[in-house]
């Protein structure tokens, strides 16, 4: 066996995969800080008559009183939690039931729907705004052909992988730019509570998404949520048949920390054991020795991973189930195995970190929100989101198990959105108007 | 088996060199000349695409759906499958959807930039009272759609 690259350093490996996975994060939260400093600056606060299921018990009206708004955000969020935690045990249930068709193609019309009228509704008020002289229908056939084609990358299995990722940011800017719309008070105890209820249904044993997860894992089948999932960093460039060996790989080593041990993975898990896998925990390394045997297992399981939903389809929904979509997709859960499709931070079938649609979508929203105070406040929230993040990804590395990624994030978020607000600025402004700094 | 470490993308070149000192092979890959850089995966994707039976199929879907006034299908048809453009003597049954796919796209962007352009640039002065009706501002503003129902 002889190397004839140059080594690679912890750099190349882990940093790779997590800059794979920033890079998206960052492109959403960009867009929507860019969309949300257009548009509000051009119109009035339009967002009070926003009526969704967030804001169904209390509307909130800038001339209440502190304890009245702090009350009615409550209110609204913890009907907001309820109704995702029993939209989440609906989906786990339709799981179970194996209505995993159902499922999809009430995937496919929600992201249609998100594509199609959301998408469509901020073109135009885009277009309102500037005043581009477009005409109807070629707008029409442009929209068209967006959703359409939006659709099926994402419905289907094998696509363009830049494409499918470019669609899961846009569905993710779009639905995290209607989310900003709730009314701010609202909108934060929104994301608490859902940081909260995140860390109790992937933690606790009865907690729907922990059932989802270990569902999927003794099924062995992919949930069908939108997940993104990042190129994987390959480092065994030995040809197509290790190509798709390393990716059986991991889910087979993966069942060795997990408690459902199949027959089937068990014999692969101890032959896999042996093999001298190469540093990164969160990559899919095998030497090329090891491709022998791990070909059972691929063999095994070439039949499985080909069918079922492929992991892209969650129930992204309208208004009210908006959210829960997104929790099924969004909890991430941290889990390194293979078939993760649900969330938040885990291990694709080839290795890659994949990275649930709602955590794309909660972190623009804190960073969008948080952009309709300054712009201070969005540069101390991304970095506490990311921060956060990398936190996340590390404890995945540590525990090897379901793991929610929202919780850390958002609480570091909020935690500096408050700070930089309360106190923060006020420091920066006295040294800039007094010419000290900055 | 020689082991090497690089990052992973598209373009098969050292992909291909490795296969050769593997002697390894799958249905969907077809060794070629090792004297004449060709690739072996017809997608961009490189290894982590489809192979080349499969792409076929998916050429071809891609190709007839765009009729239904798809053109950015088309667009997406010839990015998906870049490497059949660009190495032109190889995977000649693809070759011609992908081929399709561009020629479609281009004449349908023609078109319908022509007729944008026209419209924008031409605007009042052109269309008289029609650009009124036409123009997508007053058509929102008409049926109410930025109402964020």
């Amino acid at each position: 066996m002889s190397q004839d690259q140059k080594p690679t350093s912890i750099l190349d490996s882990l940093g790779e995969e997590i800059i794979r996975i920033i890079t998206p994060v960052s492109i959403c939260m960009f867009i929507v800080v860019l969309l949300v400093t257009i548009l509000n600056s051009s119109s009035s606060d339009s967002s009070s008559n926003l009526t969704s299921i967030a804001t169904i018990a209390y509307n909130e009206n800038t001339s209440d009183s502190f304890w009245d708004k702090f009350e009615g955000a409550l209110l609204n969020s913890l009907v907001f939690v309820a109704v995702i935690t029993v939209v989440t045990f609906i989906l786990v249930f339709l799981f179970y039931i194996r209505c995993t068709k159902f499922l999809k193609y009430y995937m496919g019309l929600s992201s249609f729907i998100v594509l199609g009228f959301m998408g469509g509704e901020l073109a135009v008020i885009l277009i309102r705004d500037f005043s581009i002289p477009i005409d109807g229908i070629s707008f029409l056939v442009i929209l068209y052909n967006f959703t359409v084609v939006g659709v099926l990358a994402i419905f289907m299995s094998e696509m363009a992988i830049l494409i499918k990722q470019g669609y899961l940011v846009i569905i993710g800017v779009l639905v995290a730019f209607w989310f900003t719309l709730l009314p701010e008070w609202t909108t934060w105890a929104v994301l608490v509570a859902l940081a909260l209820y995140d860390l109790a249904a992937v933690l606790l044993p009865g907690g729907p998404l922990r059932l989802l997860v270990e569902l999927a894992m003794s099924r062995d089948e992919e949930i069908p949520a939108l997940v993104y999932e990042a190129r994987p960093v390959t480092y065994n460039d030995s040809g197509p048949v290790q190509r798709v060996v390393e990716r059986r790989s991991w889910r087979g080593r993966h069942d060795v920390g997990s408690n459902t041990a199949e027959s089937s993975n068990a014999n692969t898990n101890s032959s896999l054991e042996s093999e001298p896998s190469l540093d990164s925990t969160l990559g899919v390394l095998l030497s090329s020795e090891s491709c022998q045997s791990v070909t059972r297992l691929v063999m095994a399981e070439e039949g499985r991973s080909s069918e079922g939903p492929s992991e892209l389809l969650a129930p992204l929904v309208e208004h009210q189930l908006e959210r829960s979509n997104v929790q099924s997709n969004g909890p991430e859960e941290l889990v390194q195995s293979e078939r993760w499709p649900i969330d938040g931070i885990g291990l694709g079938s080839s290795g890659a970190i994949k990275l649930g649609l709602g955590d794309f979508i909660f972190y623009s929203v804190l960073v969008g929100r948080a952009a309709m105070y300054d712009l201070m406040t969005v540069y101390a929230c991304y970095l506490a989101i990311i921060a956060g993040l990398g936190i996340t990804l590390m404890l995945l590395a540590i525990y090897q198990k379901a793991l929610p990624a929202l919780p850390v994030s958002i609480l570091l978020g909020v935690l500096f959105y408050f700070m930089t607000r309360l106190s923060l600025e006020a420091f920066v402004v006295q040294c800039s108007v007094n010419l000290l700094m900055f | 088996m020689e082991r090497a470490e690089s990052e992973g993308g598209e373009g098969g070149e050292r992909r291909r060199q490795r296969i050769y000192n593997n002697n390894s092979s799958t249905a969907g890959v077809i060794l070629r000349n090792p004297n004449n850089p060709e690739p072996i995966w017809p997608t961009i994707d490189g290894s982590l695409g489809l192979s080349e039976d499969d792409s076929l199929s998916y050429a071809r879907n891609f190709f007839k759906f765009g009729f239904l006034l798809l053109p950015w299908l088309w667009a997406v048809n010839c990015f998906f499958f870049w490497p059949v453009l660009r190495h032109y003597s190889s995977f000649p049954r693809i070759r011609k959807y992908v081929l399709g796919s561009a020629i479609g796209f281009v004449a349908f962007t023609v078109l319908l930039s022509s007729w944008a352009l026209t419209f924008s640039i031409g605007g009042e002065r052109l269309f008289g009272p029609i650009f009124d009706t036409l123009v997508m501002y007053n058509v929102a503003d008409r049926f109410g759609l930025t109402g964020w129902s």
